[in-house]
């Protein structure tokens, strides 16, 4: 009996200690899926309950945040019942090129400042959720969690030269979004072009 | 002496040269090319404008305490104790 109430309250410690002062993060990223504070609520209450109740299956000492994202993500997943969708794997560096060629089209057009003059919050706030889901997930972490790239490998599950490719795809496909809202807005282009004294990598 | 990186060697990782996912090497050549390339240096700034943008489109729940009250009655609920 003592020996179940010693355990008991060293879970309690160690969930208090390890998973608590994530909820934070939690709530941020949960909000990040559901786009609605109440529904972002119920989903960080369900994320920690879940995770209290299966905490046997953590290891103490390691990367808890990642695996309370992974929790809160396959909870989302589930009561959308949605499934991530498969997405044909391509390669990073091709996608990295790639986006390349958006720039280019952005220049060529007079848009290549864009997203420094252009005042796109309503619609870059829309654009992530338009994403097919598993792009989504991928900029999500890393470009609103600020995750790296080996955290969000480790929530999705997924290795990392895949998350690279999800995200850069991802990128690419809002960029092109994005210019797109700017045209269709009737926004000027400037094609002002960026100054190389102002190099600050 | 190692010899510069051309431009299609930096476009490839210049997304993770934004992330900050690269090693001090990588990441010293790769800024050794863009402060003298023309054509890369726009990019940069492209791309890092828009990681700027999306960046401010980051939320915060409008109410963390209300959060994590649920949250710590919903523990108690399970059997929770806080130190």
């Amino acid at each position: 009996m003592h020996t179940d109430d010693a355990a008991k309250r060293q879970k309690d410690r160690d969930f208090e200690r390890e998973a608590l002062p994530w909820l934070p993060h939690v709530a941020r990223y949960a909000l990040s899926l559901t786009r609605n504070d109440d529904d972002a609520d119920d989903l960080v209450q369900e994320t920690y309950l879940r995770a209290y109740r299966s905490w046997t299956q953590y290891t103490v000492g390691t990367e808890c945040r990642a695996w309370l994202f992974r929790i809160c993500r396959n909870l989302f997943l589930r009561t959308r019942q949605r499934e991530a969708r498969q997405v044909h794997y391509d390669d990073p560096d091709l996608e990295a090129l790639a986006v390349a060629a958006v720039h280019a089209s952005a220049q060529q057009s007079g848009y290549g400042d864009v997203f420094t003059h252009v005042d796109l919050a309503e619609s870059v706030e829309q654009a992530p959720a338009d994403l097919p889901d598993a792009f989504r997930d991928a900029v999500i972490l890393v470009d609103l969690q600020d995750q790296s790239y080996d955290t969000a490998s480790r929530v999705l599950g997924v290795p990392i030269g895949t998350v690279r490719s999800r995200l850069f795809r991802g990128r690419r496909l809002l960029q092109e979004a994005l210019l797109s809202f700017a045209r269709d807005a009737g926004v000027v282009p400037t094609g002002d072009k960026p100054s190389q004294s102002e190099f600050r990598p | 002496m190692t010899p510069m990186l051309d431009c299609d060697a930096v476009m490839r990782q210049l997304w993770d040269f934004l992330d900050g996912e690269l090693t001090a090497a990588r990441e010293a050549a790769i800024r050794e090319h863009l402060a003298v390339c023309a054509r890369c240096f726009p990019q940069l700034e492209f791309e890092r404008a828009f990681l700027d943008t999306l960046a401010r489109a980051r939320r915060e729940h409008s109410s963390l305490e209300q959060v994590r009250t649920h949250v710590m009655a919903a523990l108690s609920a399970d059997g929770f104790r806080a130190a």
